[in-house]
């Protein structure tokens, strides 16, 4: 006869297999009765509590409200949403967190944000971002000029997150946490800028823990794209030389000394130039290596400025002190590191290679 | 048992036989017993059915001889047909029935029969069920004999062997087991003997019948005997180390020992190249899955999991069941349910009036449903993969048990969510396992485990390579190659 005792053994392999990876009891979440909210955009509200808001319905082709709650504890905001909307607000399809820049500056993101992570619905990759201006207003006034607003502003954050861009310092909620707790990491985040009619990327912060101390921009932030976030910039414009260069690829070493006084930066990039206004003549060959020759200084300059700031700031976005780290010998703590961090001695070194100004790009003249 | 000729008998045989006959004949239009003169002053009797008889051959065999003879002794006149003996009243009606003409030998004094049987039947077709674009195009036909004949041509060797039965107390169906001696597992051909001589019921009028008296587990969705018109695949199988059962008035052959991998198997795959076979076995496999759980996946993801649900593909659901009446299990379960009417209506009708069906079909799924809002239109796009992807199986009535299998897990699905479908899942890979056919595990060779015959499993590598006959056949030839014998 048939082994039954199979049926039994196989059912309660399943459901114990199962109950290390889900609850056995389903949430009801039709979801023609549910609203997932795309954003949750978190600001500071009058006397001490905080000001939540999120588009409703959201991804539908129904007339769109913003909600607007203050309350003390973020999920109660999501509970405070349900009570006064026809859909219960679901958040396990979350896909940005807007916190507001003076948020940040105070500290104490790390508890909203570890709410969030927390949450088995809300998947980690949550984009996160600070803005600076009023989100709120700015929403508010698409609503009527563009539909599914909040969609395409996640698809942006999406697409240049994905295909390596390099223009913008995109960071979900897990990365951003992971380096919170580990060592030698400060965590950076992208900042935007929002009024009543324009949302746009400013910069990178940069995080002491869960506590913004810093924005960088413009050069600033092209050069910290080149030598942390992606090691590639689609353009680095500089006005000084009316030049653009285009594609660039960084190759960034670091070499600290034994006692941690001193750190040699060597940045190799290869990219090409893509637009010069300039009066100089960079056909030819001689002209052209003065150009980058004063190009790599104004980049050292600049490099070396940005690097004395987070020096100052004591903020390492760079991970330097993960060089510190040597196989078969103790690892100096984050303070210890911090101090030798701050009054480090830092050479700045740029080697730029480009490819000629011609139609095709060929090598023949770089390899000359 | 056999009965023996016994010639006491015969003194009486004559007249009182003639009497039981007619007795038993009473009231059967077509039953002819006629006194015919022969050329001498003797007559004979001659017994039979015309329904079943060739009238033609009855003419030609045994009319012309008697009227040509000169007393010559009944049995020495018919020279183009086999004549036997009747032993006794109840073989002589046995062989009435089986298309015999009976004659008494008066000069000997005993019952003769011949076989004048009407060939009635279809000439050889190609396959309607499992239709291959290459390979052989010949199918089994309701004629036993026919049926053995193609098995023979392919296998040519004495140590094909075939073992008759009858069996129905009222159909008389005669049943052949077909078996390679020397090369099967002996226990394979002792159990099916065994199974079919305790079979004790009044009809059989197709294979499947006989295959729910002889199968090892009847309360399951899933065949323990492939089923098959294709004498090819008949053939193969035997060469495997496998058995086959013929059943008279029947086109499907019935093979045994068989896996779930084989329904999911076609006879094709062996006739094409073998990365382009694995392919197709792999899409198969593939079909199988997404047909079982693509709609079920779909209830559980609207119903519980929105979270799974990529954005962009949660704007389309939500759009599209914005304004539905009904719950996604409904709606699946209503389509499914639909579906099931169409293809079973697309069946019964007659061909003719398929077009109609079509339109009504395609009219009534695809937008008179969207448009009423009963169903979602990612609902019926679903729909429509899994209904093609069904189709992919082989075997016809996998494909009709899937769709039982497929609204188990859209209930489970509709309780429990995913849970609820990999719940499902685990319970028909449970009750898989639990399976045997012809007393060999169903899931063989994955569990119990034999490595070497998973090169033609879920693909079907180089013919070259398959050098041995599958394992958990246990066959007495291990090898295919005459070598290594």
């Amino acid at each position: 006869m048939v082994p039954y005792k199979h049926y039994g053994l196989l059912a309660i392999v399943g459901l114990m297999w199962m109950a290390g990876c889900s609850s056995p009891y389903v949430e009801n979440n039709k979801i023609e009765e549910i609203a997932p909210v795309v954003f949750w955009s978190i600001d500071k509200g009058t006397e001490g509590k905080l000001k939540i808001s999120t588009l409703v319905p959201p991804l539908i082709q129904e007339k769109k409200r913003l909600l607007s709650k203050e309350v003390d504890l973020l999920k109660q905001g999501g509970q405070e949403f349900n009570l006064i909307y026809y859909r219960e607000l679901k958040q396990g399809q979350l896909r940005m967190l807007l916190i507001n820049e003076e948020l940040a500056k105070k500290g104490g993101i790390e508890k909203l944000i570890n709410t969030i992570l927390v949450d088995p619905d809300i998947s980690m990759r949550v984009y996160l971002l600070i803005v600076r201006g009023d989100f709120d207003e700015y929403i508010k006034n698409q609503l009527t000029k563009q539909e599914n607003q909040d969609y395409f502003l996640y698809r942006m954050l999406k697409h240049y997150e994905e295909h390596n861009q390099g223009e913008m310092s995109i960071v979900n909620i897990h990365k951003f946490m992971k380096k919170v707790y580990s060592p030698f990491k400060d965590p950076i985040l992208p900042v935007f800028h929002s009024d009543k009619n324009n949302f746009n990327y400013v910069g990178t912060a940069l995080f002491q823990n869960d506590k913004e101390v810093m924005v960088i921009q413009d050069v600033d932030d092209n050069i910290f794209q080149l030598l942390d976030n992606d090691h590639f910039l689609k353009v680095l414009a500089i006005p000084k030389f009316s030049i653009s260069l285009g594609r660039i690829r960084s190759n960034v070493r670091m070499k600290l000394s034994r006692d941690y006084s001193s750190l040699s930066l060597h940045v190799g990039l290869k990219g090409r130039i893509e637009e010069y206004q300039g009066e100089s003549n960079i056909q030819s060959e001689e002209l052209l290596q003065h150009l980058i020759h004063e190009i790599e200084v104004y980049l050292e300059e600049q490099t070396s400025d940005l690097l004395k700031r987070m020096q100052r700031l004591k903020v390492d976005p760079l991970e330097v002190g993960t060089h510190s780290l040597k196989a078969f010998s103790k690892e100096i703590t984050d303070e210890q590191w911090m101090k030798h961090w701050e009054n480090m001695k830092i050479n700045v070194d740029y080697d730029i290679k480009v490819h000629p100004l011609i139609n095709g790009a060929v090598d023949v003249f770089q390899n000359k | 048992m056999v009965e023996k000729y016994d010639p006491q008998m015969k003194n009486h045989q004559m007249s009182a036989w003639l009497d039981e006959l007619k007795q038993k004949l009473n009231h059967m239009d077509d039953a002819e017993i006629v006194e015919h003169r022969m050329g001498t002053s003797a007559s004979v009797y001659l017994v039979y059915i015309k329904t079943l008889i060739d009238p033609e051959r009855l003419n030609e065999t045994i009319i012309q001889p008697l009227d040509r003879s000169a007393g010559d002794s009944l049995s020495s006149c018919i020279t183009n047909a086999k004549v036997s003996d009747v032993i006794s009243i109840d073989d002589a009606e046995q062989k009435i029935m089986q298309g015999f003409v009976l004659l008494n030998d008066s000069v000997n004094d005993q019952w003769l029969g011949v076989q004048l049987e009407n060939p009635l039947g279809r000439a050889v077709e190609p396959s309607q069920t499992e239709t291959v674009i290459y390979g052989a195009k010949d199918s089994f036909s309701e004629q036993i004999d026919k049926n053995i004949t193609m098995l023979r041509r392919r296998l040519p060797i004495s140590t094909l062997k075939t073992e008759s039965f009858t069996i129905g107390s009222l159909s008389k169906t005669k049943v052949v087991l077909l078996y390679i001696d020397g090369l099967i597992n002996p226990e394979f051909v002792s159990l099916a003997r065994k199974k079919i001589n305790s079979v004790d019921f009044d009809q059989f009028l197709d294979s499947s019948q006989l295959a729910a008296f002889i199968e090892d587990h009847n309360h399951t969705v899933f065949p323990q005997f492939l089923q098959t018109d294709r004498p090819d695949a008949c053939a193969y199988a035997l060469g495997e180390g496998k058995l086959t059962l013929l059943v008279s008035n029947s086109p499907f052959a019935l093979i045994a020992p068989i896996t779930f991998f084989h329904l999911i198997q076609s006879p094709e795959d062996y006739f094409l190249r073998w990365p382009v076979a694995s392919f197709l076995r792999l899409i198969r496999y593939g079909s199988f899955v997404v047909s079982l759980t693509m709609i079920p996946f779909y209830v559980a993801l609207t119903t519980f999991h929105y979270q799974m649900v990529p954005l962009p593909l949660l704007y389309v659901l939500l759009e599209s069941r914005s304004k539905l009446p009904f719950t996604p299990f409904a709606e699946g379960f209503f389509m499914i349910i639909t579906l099931e009417i169409i293809k079973e209506a697309s069946l019964r009708m007659p061909t003719k009036t398929s077009q109609t069906l079509g339109v009504i079909g395609g009219i009534v799924i695809g937008q008179a449903a969207v448009e009423a809002g009963f169903a979602s239109k990612v609902l019926i796009v679903l729909m429509g993969i899994s209904a093609i992807a069904f189709f992919l199986v082989p075997n016809y009535q996998v494909t009709k048990s899937m769709v039982l299998l497929q609204i188990l897990l859209l209930i489970l699905a509709s309780f429990l969510g995913l849970p609820g479908i990999v719940i499902g899942l685990i319970g028909i890979l449970a009750h898989l396992h639990a399976l045997t056919s012809l007393g060999q595990p169903y899931l063989a060779p994955i569990a119990p485990f034999y490595g070497k015959d998973w090169n033609d499993l879920f693909i079907r590598g180089p013919l070259i390579w398959m050098k041995t006959r599958p394992k958990y056949l246990k066959p007495l030839r291990k090898w295919r190659q005459e070598m290594k014998k």
